[in-house]
């Protein structure tokens, strides 16, 4: 589903260059739920960033779906990330002048469904986050949780293959922060592939593979006991 | 897609009102101080008969003095003499040719009660109906014969049939004016050429003459002329015929000429006529006879005033200065959206897509500007005409070309304004968290 | 305040800046110019007429009749208007000063008719006309009654004595001679003598647009034209309450002729200058608008700039930077903006104003406009920002440690 291969990631200004992803490798089988994890300034963002395509790395070999992405154009990107990938985020990123159904229109509008189709599919995720009864609501008028279901229902409006969370529940409490997960585990069982980066252990356990970055290079597993630390103490 | 762009152009723009109004006032005072001056620089220049405007001709004959050339040397004078307009209009080959020239005469009312008053007349002869084509409300223009005879006849303007009938149908019956009386034959409906082409010379936006006599009439009787007369020597002798055969010019003279041959014969014979004149001792200059039409008469005569077109460079400044003012604020505004773009793009919107979300949202705020820029320009011209008074009054409307362009310039403007901001908008990466700062 | 990192933090963040910096460089083009143009309008409009416009008015009267015995009428007209009480005096005329209609002519002071005459106004007036006009004569002297003599429409002669502006003497005579004019033969029409008796002060042709408008001259006759002018000068304040008797005077005394144009003086140099009173005021109102719409320019943009710099404003603020550093920042940064938008300016204003003076008949501009200008942008720049300025230095430190 997603092989990445000795990506690297050099941000260069007029005086420093960062090494953002050190020859970073990574394999990710179809229907897997694949957690990230590192301390901040890992690479973890940077990481998804280039997996979902939204940025380009410096060098190395990414294929989504069997495909080489890295020689795709502006234009054939933003299909890529329309058709085939879906995105949570940890700000949950809802337009604020969109109402909850506007919101999970974005995407599709872009796909170039009619409207018909779009309602059909709207309607469709907006139950499956239960919030159908909201539709006309603006972001700012729902709870924190709602929003990050609004988000969710967004990325699955898509139908997409693969989904990218980037800290689903990082500003959300703890009662919200399990009913997300559990939604997320669904939407897995159902056969999207998922990555989602954290540093929250306990929601990392509840994926089937963990992967941990530091550095910007995939560590070995036995650092876990020392992230672990690591959150204890932050 | 258009319809969804358009939805969230009004929702961007309802999201961000004052910093939305401040650009639809920029643009709307741009517009407004822009499309006034225009309106007003339009119509001076426009074409007061456009459908056969390049059929009629000005005629000019240089019959000035030799010793005099003006600043820019040797200019025909802009009227003739009677003696040239008589000789023209019994030999010419024209299809149509008339002499003019303003007059104004007292008008007697019936009745003692009614006092005497002024009309502006002009003294014309058959075909300046035909030529000119103003639209009869009862009636006609007078027959050739009428000019021969010298018949009393009178065509009147719509105003001054109000005012003499209370706007009835008055073909036939009597006016009497400097102690003539003068038979209807006509009454002219509304009827005001801007520029008035036919008589640039007495004032290029003056009101259109409220009666009609013929010239030869005019003549004979002696009636006063109150237009522009030019001399270059004194009549030779005294009294009204030796007016008649002097070197002043006081007659504006048209020809219809319906094609090139025509022109040109027309031309040839004006050419030889001056020869003829030359062995009688006239026309001292070289031969300089001109033809021009309507349009280039209009050019000729710079008709379209140095201040209004002063006034049109300025207003175009005024324009660019309101545009810089709204590509600073529409960059305010799409930077401000960053966030919402940068998710758009991770949702999958191509760079094209935002370019026309933000392009449209652009145009809708040029369609306010354009709204509001027409009712200012409304305001602009309301403010014109108080400040110019009746110098102006057939200067100062819109028609529907104008309000069309209000709304298009506007439209035009916005976009223009918009392209630096939304090619930024569109350059903005797409990522997975907003940025705070 | 330092300009230094102020200016380099505006190159880092240029295009706003360039905005607003050409924003000012446009209105400080126009504003100038349209000054310039206010100025040599004002100008015109101050050049005295040399009558006296406060207590003069003026009504035509027009004959229609076979019986209307033109001659007669006029000099019971005048008899009748010279004895109203009020009335100082009064003449018939062809014209007044600034009016726009009148008569010109040329006069040489050698004959042949291939000399180039100088051109003149023609007023024609009796012995009454000095007192009327309220002109002052500076050398020579008046015409006496037996000078004055009756013109026909079509009368090719002219009289034998004539009054001239000291303009046209010197015109005619020299910058220096022109007392001399006075005695001297002058020719009209190119060969016709006449000899200048007197030489007035001043006296306005009634063309406030002819280059040559101080130029006119005086002749001793009255006019048969059928439609005449009779000028009346009253004592002063006693103008508007002399009009309607003056117009009822020569309605009732004579129904062959319709009396119209009841103007004054100062109305017909409103009339006059109505356009260029109209440019000054459009043009006034354009530098206004134009002002206000510069500087809601920066307000919006230095808004902007505020909002997007709040963290770091809270950060200066943390590190120590009092209300007044932040404050001046933002002033010192429009500051330079307005000055490369001034300095620009100045190019695109003497620019604008090349191209206007070779386009349209305009006078050169005044070049001590341009620091004017300069000055007065900088402070409607400071202005504008002032509140954006102060809405930063409002901005808490706490923001600083906050994250959104």
């Amino acid at each position: 589903m997603l092989s990445m291969q000795n990506i690297s990631m050099v941000y260069r200004t007029d005086t420093v260059e960062t090494h953002a992803l050190r020859e970073f490798s990574l394999e990710v089988g179809e229907g897997e739920f694949v957690a990230v994890t590192g301390p901040s300034g890992s690479g973890k963002t940077t990481f998804l960033n280039i997996a979902g395509l939204l940025e380009k790395f410096t060098s190395g070999v990414y294929a989504l779906d069997g495909k080489n992405v890295s020689s795709l154009s502006d234009a054939e990107t933003s299909r890529v990330r329309n058709e085939k990938i879906g995105f949570i985020f940890q700000g949950f990123n809802l337009i604020p002048d969109l109402d909850i159904y506007d919101n999970v229109d974005v995407p599709l509008r872009y796909r170039g469904f009619d409207g018909a189709e779009r309602k059909r599919r709207i309607d469709r995720v907006l139950d499956l986050v239960g919030l159908a009864s909201r539709r006309k609501h603006l972001p700012a008028q729902l709870s924190g949780g709602q929003q990050q279901r609004v988000a969710i229902a967004r990325a699955l409006a898509g139908e997409p293959r693969f989904l990218l969370a980037d800290e689903p529940t990082g500003n959300l409490d703890s009662q919200m922060a399990l009913s997300i997960m559990e939604l997320i585990q669904e939407i897995n069982r159902g056969g999207t592939t998922i990555i989602m980066v954290t540093h929250d252990p306990t929601l990392a356990a509840l994926a089937h593979r963990n992967v941990h970055i530091r550095d910007g290079r995939v560590s070995d597993a036995d650092d876990s006991d020392m992230q672990l630390a690591e959150v204890a103490n932050g | 897609m258009f319809a969804y762009y358009l939805k969230l152009g009004w929702l961007s723009i309802r999201g961000n009102p004052w910093l939305s109004l401040l650009m639809v006032a920029a643009i709307g005072v741009g517009i407004g101080a822009c499309m006034t001056i225009l309106t007003v620089n339009y119509t001076m220049s426009g074409n007061p008969i456009p459908h056969k405007s390049d059929r009629l001709f000005h005629v000019q004959l240089d019959s000035w003095d030799a010793n005099d050339p003006g600043e820019d040397g040797f200019q025909p004078p802009d009227q003739v003499t009677y003696t040239d307009a008589l000789a023209l209009k019994r030999a010419a080959p024209a299809f149509r040719q008339v002499a003019s020239n303003r007059s104004g005469l007292v008008l007697e009312p019936e009745g003692d009660d009614e006092r005497p008053f002024t009309v502006d007349v002009r003294n014309t002869w058959a075909d300046f109906f035909p030529m000119f084509e103003p639209p009869f409300l009862y009636g006609g223009g007078w027959d050739a014969s009428a000019d021969e005879s010298r018949e009393p006849v009178v065509v009147l303007g719509r105003e001054l049939n109000e005012r003499v009938f209370g706007g009835e149908d008055s073909v036939g019956r009597t006016v009497r004016m400097n102690g003539l009386n003068f038979r209807v034959v006509g009454v002219i409906d509304e009827w005001q050429p801007v520029p008035k082409f036919y008589d640039v010379t007495n004032g290029p936006f003056n009101s259109t003459e409220e009666a009609f006599i013929p010239f030869t009439l005019a003549v004979e009787q002696e009636l006063p002329r109150n237009g522009n007369t030019n001399c270059w020597k004194s009549p030779e002798g005294d009294g009204f015929q030796a007016f008649l055969a002097s070197e002043c010019v006081w007659i504006q003279y048209w020809a219809e000429l319906r094609n090139d041959a025509e022109r040109a014969e027309f031309h040839q014979w004006l050419d030889n006529y001056v020869m003829e004149q030359k062995e009688l001792g006239r026309f001292p200059r070289p031969v300089n006879n001109r033809l021009l039409d309507v349009m280039q008469w209009m050019e000729d005569q710079e008709v379209v005033e140095d201040d209004a077109q002063v006034m049109l460079g300025l207003s175009v400044l005024f324009l660019v200065v309101c545009l810089l003012n709204t590509i600073g604020l529409l960059l305010a505004k799409f930077m401000r959206k960053t966030g919402e773009i940068s998710v758009r793009r991770a949702l999958g919107a191509r760079r094209g897509d935002l370019f026309r979300q933000h392009m449209v949202e652009a145009g809708l705020i040029g369609l306010g500007g354009g709204i509001l820029g027409l009712g200012l320009t409304w305001l602009g011209l309301r403010g014109i005409e108080a400040l110019f008074g009746e110098f102006v009054e057939n200067l100062v409307g819109l028609d529907w070309v104008m309000m069309l362009t209000a709304i298009g310039l506007a439209i035009v403007s916005a976009l223009v304004a918009g392209l630096y901001p939304t090619w930024r908008a569109t350059q903005v990466m797409p990522a997975s968290q907003l940025k705070a700062q | 305040m330092q300009f230094g990192p102020i200016w380099r933090a505006l190159m880092r963040n240029r295009t706003g800046a360039i905005l607003i910096a050409l924003q000012v460089a446009v209105t400080m083009a126009i504003m100038v110019n349209a000054i310039s143009i206010i100025q040599s309008r004002s100008e015109a409009m101050a050049r005295p007429s040399g009558v006296d416009e406060a207590n003069i008015f003026y009504i035509s009267s027009i004959g229609f009749n076979e019986e209307f015995n033109e001659r007669v009428t006029i000099e019971e007209d005048l008899a009748a208007i010279r004895a109203l009480p009020g009335v100082v005096n009064a003449i018939q005329s062809n014209s007044v000063p600034l009016s726009g209609g009148g008569w010109s002519m040329g006069l040489q002071t050698e004959a042949g008719d291939d000399i180039d005459g100088i051109g003149t106004a023609v007023y024609f007036t009796d012995e009454h006309g000095l007192d009327t006009y309220g002109l002052n004569l500076v050398a020579g002297e008046n015409f006496a009654p037996s000078d004055v003599g009756w013109r026909e429409g079509s009368t090719p002669n002219w009289p034998d004595r004539v009054i001239i502006t000291v303009s046209l003497a010197k015109g005619l005579f020299g910058e220096e001679e022109w007392r001399s004019a006075v005695g001297s033969t002058v020719y009209i029409n190119s060969n016709e003598p006449m000899t200048v008796i007197g030489i007035i002060e001043r006296m306005q042709a009634p063309w406030n647009g002819w280059d040559r408008l101080d130029n006119t001259m005086l002749s001793p006759e009255h006019t048969l034209f059928r439609s005449t002018r009779y000028i009346v000068r009253t004592e002063p304040g006693r103008r508007d309450e002399l009009m309607p008797q003056v117009e009822e005077l020569l309605a009732d005394s004579n129904r062959d002729r319709i009396v119209r144009g009841l103007t004054t003086m100062e109305e017909t140099r409103e009339r006059s200058y109505r356009g260029h009173a109209s440019m000054i005021k459009m043009l006034l109102f354009t530098i206004a608008l134009l002002l206000l719409i510069t500087a809601l320019g920066i307000v919006g943009l230095a808004s902007f700039s505020v909002s997007r710099r709040t963290k770091q404003i809270g950060t200066r603020r943390a590190l120590g930077a009092s209300k007044a550093d932040i404050a001046s920042y933002f002033m010192s940064e429009n500051f330079l903006i307005s000055g490369v938008g001034v300095l620009l300016g100045a190019a695109l204003t003497v620019g604008l104003n090349m191209a206007m003076v070779d386009a349209f008949d305009l006078d050169r501009m005044e070049l001590w406009l341009l620091p004017v200008a300069m000055l007065v942008l900088l402070v409607v720049g400071q202005l504008a920002v002032l509140g954006p300025a102060r809405r930063a230095a409002s901005v808490p430190p706490a923001v600083a440690t906050r994250t959104v």
